[in-house]
Parts: C-alpha cells; sequence; structure tokens
C-alpha cells in the first residue's frame, strides 16, 4: 500500500516540530539539573522519575497563571510580542535535516521538512526575524527595565548577527550551496567535516552562538542586576513562557546548524555506510553537545560588560570574521582547496 | 594612597578562550562529586544530646511524671509559654499538675526550664518538627508532652555533666 505524500509530509512536521519544542522543554529541565550538578546540588527530582516530568508541571502551572499587563502598555503589541519571538526560532528548524534519507517500507524519505535551495537564506531572514519580539516586547511593555533590555538585546543581535552571516558565508563559499542538505552531504565522512577547513570560523559561529540567542555571558537582554528581568519584565504566566520556550528553539536551531555546517550533520565518523537511524543519532549527539554547551557556559562564567560585548562584537569578531571570508575567497579563487 | 598596579595580561590571556577553557573544566570536574544536599523529610536533620529541641516531660519508670508543678519553669519561662494548674495527689509527692501546657508558638526553645526544674522533670528533647493546621493544636498538653525516661536518657546525662556544679547526682 502505498502512503500518499502530503502524509508522510505531516508526519515529518509532527515528528520534527515535536522534537523541537520536546527539546526545548527537556531543555529547561536540564538547565536546572546542571545547573545544580555543577553546584554540588540535586535539582529538581520531585515531578516524575529524575525530575523528568517537571517542564509539564511547569507548563501547566505557566498556563493557569494570571495573566497580568500593565497600565499603559501597548496591548496588541504587548500579545503579539511573545508569539513573534518564538514563532520564528520554531519556523528555522524546517529547513535543517536531522538526517540523510531514511528508508522505510522501501520508501525513501529525505529527513527534513522542507528541502531548500536557499536553506541557510531562509533559516538567517527568520533568525533575524525574532529580535522582532525582543525589542516590541520591551518597548510594549511600557516600562523602562524592558524597554532598556529591548533596545540593548537589539543592538546585540544585529551587531552579532554580521559575524555569523559572515562565517556562514565562509562555509557556504567552500561548499559553493545555500542548501542545508547538500552541504551536510558534502561532508559524509569525518576527515571532510569543514571544522578542519574552516576552524576560525567554527570558533567565531560558536561563540557568536551565544551572543545570537542571548545567552549567558551575552544575557544582557534580561541582565537580572541591571534590567530586573530585562525585556520580558512585565510578561508573566505563558507568555513569558513563550518567551523561554522562543529562547530555547532558538539555541536547539543553532546548535544544530552548527552541527550540520560544520560537524558535518549526520555523518558518523569512520562509518561512512551507517545506516540512516544512526546518523540522526549522531546528529542528536552533536547538536546535543552544543545544547550542552550553553548550560555549561551559562553556570561556569561571568556575564561581560555591555561595552565589552560591543567592542567584541565589532572590534574582533566582525574583522576576524572578514579577514576568514578573505582568505577562504582567496583560496577558492585561485583553486588551492 | 594605595597605587594599584594593573597586570599586564599575556597574550594568551587576553584571548579569553584559554581562560575560558580552564573555568569550563573547574565546572566540569564539579559534575561528578556528590551532592552535598539533604532531602530533608526522608533524610531529617542528624541530632544528638546537644541538639536543644521542643521541652518534654520525663514519665518515670513508675509510669508518673516527675513534675510537682512547683512552676519554677512557668516564672523561668521568658517567653510565657507554659501554663500550669497545680492540683493535690494521693501519691507521696504530694502535688502534680493538673494540667501542664506549653504553647509551642511562643516556646522559644531557650532551655530555661530544663534549668529551673529542681525535679528534672522537662527536659529539651531532639524533637524539633512542629507543624499543625490549628493554633490550638500547637498548645501541647500533658499527653502530648509526656516522653518515656528512657528516650530522654542522653540528653539527661548530659546536662548532668555539664552542669555539675548544681546537679551533683542522679535520682
Amino acid at each position: 500500500m502505498d502512503v500518499p505524500q502530503p502524509l508522510i509530509w505531516i508526519a515529518k512536521i509532527v515528528v520534527i516540530f515535536g522534537g523541537l519544542v520536546g527539546t526545548a522543554a527537556l531543555m529547561s529541565l536540564a538547565e536546572r539539573k546542571v545547573s545544580a550538578w555543577m553546584q554540588y546540588r540535586i535539582g529538581p527530582n520531585r515531578v516524575g522519575p529524575f525530575g523528568l516530568l517537571q517542564p509539564l508541571a511547569d507548563g501547566i502551572k505557566f498556563i493557569f497563571k494570571e495573566e497580568l499587563i500593565p497600565a499603559g502598555a501597548n496591548k496588541f503589541m504587548f500579545r503579539l510580542a511573545p508569539a513573534l519571538s518564538a514563532a520564528p526560532a520554531m519556523l528555522t528548524m524546517a529547513v535543517i535535516p536531522i538526517g540523510g534519507t531514511a528508508v522505510i517500507a522501501g520508501r525513501e524519505i529525505p529527513l527534513s521538512i522542507a528541502d531548500v535551495d536557499i536553506g541557510v537564506l531562509f533559516l538567517l531572514a527568520f533568525s533575524g526575524l525574532s529580535i522582532y519580539g525582543v525589542i516590541l516586547g520591551g518597548w510594549a511593555s511600557n516600562s523602562k527595565y524592558s524597554l532598556l533590555g529591548g533596545l540593548r538585546a537589539s543592538a546585540q543581535m544585529i551587531s552579532y548577527e554580521l559575524t555569523l552571516i559572515l562565517t556562514i558565508l565562509a562555509v557556504v563559499a567552500l561548499e559553493g550551496t545555500l542548501n542545508l542538505r547538500a552541504i551536510s552531504e558534502n561532508q559524509a565522512s569525518i576527515g571532510q567535516w569543514n571544522i578542519w577547513t574552516q576552524p576560525l570560523a567554527f570558533v567565531l559561529f560558536t561563540i557568536t552562538m551565544f551572543a545570537e540567542t542571548n545567552r549567558h555571558p551575552f544575557d544582557f537582554a534580561e541582565c537580572e542586576p541591571e534590567l530586573v528581568g530585562g525585556f520580558h519584565t512585565e510578561y508573566s504566566a505563558m507568555r513569558f513562557a513563550l518567551y523561554f520556550l522562543g529562547e530555547y528553539c532558538a539555541m536547539t536551531v543553532l546548535s544544530c546548524l552548527n552541527a550540520t555546517l560544520f560537524l558535518g550533520g549526520p555523518s558518523v565518523p569512520f562509518w561512512p555506510e551507517a545506516p540512516w537511524f544512526i546518523g540522526v543519532a549522531a546528529f542528536c549527539l552533536k547538536a546535543g553537545f552544543f545544547l550542552f554547551l550553553f548550560l555549561w557556559v551559562r553556570w561556569s562564567l561571568p556575564r561581560m560588560r555591555f561595552d565589552q560585548l560591543m567592542r567584541l562584537g565589532w572590534k574582533v569578531f566582525l574583522p576576524l570574521a572578514l579577514a576568514n571570508l578573505l582568505v577562504t575567497g582567496a583560496f577558492i579563487s585561485f583553486g588551492a582547496h | 594612597m594605595v597605587i594599584v598596579q594593573r597586570k599586564e595580561l599575556t597574550f594568551a590571556e587576553r584571548l579569553y578562550l584559554p581562560e575560558i577553557f580552564r573555568g569550563l573544566s573547574i565546572t566540569f570536574s564539579k559534575f561528578f562529586e556528590k551532592p552535598i544536599t539533604r532531602q530533608y523529610p526522608e533524610e531529617p536533620l542528624p541530632t544528638d544530646e546537644v541538639t536543644r529541641g521542643q521541652p518534654r516531660l520525663v514519665v518515670k519508670d513508675d509510669g508518673n511524671i516527675a513534675c510537682v508543678s512547683c512552676g519554677m519553669c512557668e516564672i523561668a519561662c521568658p517567653a510565657y509559654a507554659i501554663t500550669i494548674d497545680g492540683g493535690e495527689t494521693d501519691r507521696q509527692i504530694e502535688r502534680e499538675p493538673k494540667r501542664f501546657e506549653i504553647d509551642m508558638l511562643r516556646c522559644i526553645l531557650c532551655g530555661f526550664c530544663e534549668e529551673a526544674c529542681p525535679k528534672d522533670a522537662i527536659f529539651m528533647s531532639n524533637e524539633l518538627e512542629l507543624a499543625d493546621t490549628t493554633r490550638r493544636g500547637l498548645v501541647y498538653d500533658l499527653e502530648k508532652l509526656k516522653r518515656p525516661k528512657s528516650a530522654l536518657q542522653p540528653r539527661i546525662d548530659y546536662v548532668y555533666r555539664i552542669n555539675k556544679r548544681w546537679r551533683s547526682k542522679q535520682p
């Protein structure tokens, strides 16, 4: 019996989107668990085995909490902003190939929701959109902390987006394609991984990832000692949770992107003809490492100062990324790679 | 005036990355160490004879409390937590409390009642947990305060040991 194509699409959307949101939910637990383990604590362990049902309990709590909208807030924008922050982060997952081609019951299924030729462009465009949620939320709250948090976040994300794009551009120039599937297929064996040809781009991308998602040590958007809660100071209940969901989704997507661009996506080292599910597992491991890195860094390093962040972004990362692109371009045009 | 000499950073330090990895390795090494958390209701606090918990009345081996309702503890109590109504008894001591109440919400666990008692009738136990849904439920009466002497024996021995100036021998 032949399964109609739309059913396969729907199944893929459900699995990948569910996996993304599930990862984001688990990350909220992992954040607390990892911080606890690093501080000789145990962390949440009351809800379910090892506290695994904690995200569910949190979700129920968030839904039933009272929603407060501050007086003088722009109500329409205030309600819209969290969705604007979370939706682009989730949408970008559509172009990321989480595996090669699955063969189920004799049918070949490419393991990404959308296999588009401008995958990288789509991803960058949408991840650039998520800043609207932050700055609109900060502005619409009618609170100075929120506004300052939103402004800082936008300044930071715009500065670091440049470096992010330039590092990706170096990889794209090397691979000669914007299709993420093609990029990951070009790195089938461990010797072909882009981390070897683009080590500087890898380091820059990994650090910029933190700034792009407003994570520690670059989390100026919600810098507690200065800005109370930053752009989401006035948010409560499910809209607050939506911001967090967006943040964790953005982290997940960027981790996946990092794994795809630099670590060969689903390619398994020293086992080129590995079955597709091993490839998916390898991909999850690679992305999982970066997700762990997010938490690891957060609980190890102090927050930077805002002027240090800007100096690092404009005076260090941007020239390095440009130089990297220049050298890559020179190598390509003189045919030496 | 103090002139602070700022240390000139080496290139490796100004690069940040090696220092970051050092920091990360420190936190990662703590990852596998044993947590110091005590999971309280399941793992109660360790107590010993020095623990000054809630006061309790000693029930002697013959089944009677040692209290003669002299009122010393009532007077010594700085928080006015103790209320005693004395009455007669056929036992040789002639007086015993008809009502002996300690308001646990007032009690500050100072141990003055234990020091004041001339008959070794009241001692600080190692019981620390105190919870109820009503205020009345936290006013402990005779029945709630009684503890067999064996349960309080370590504390009795300890009090005799440290207060040997005015407590010479156990009855």
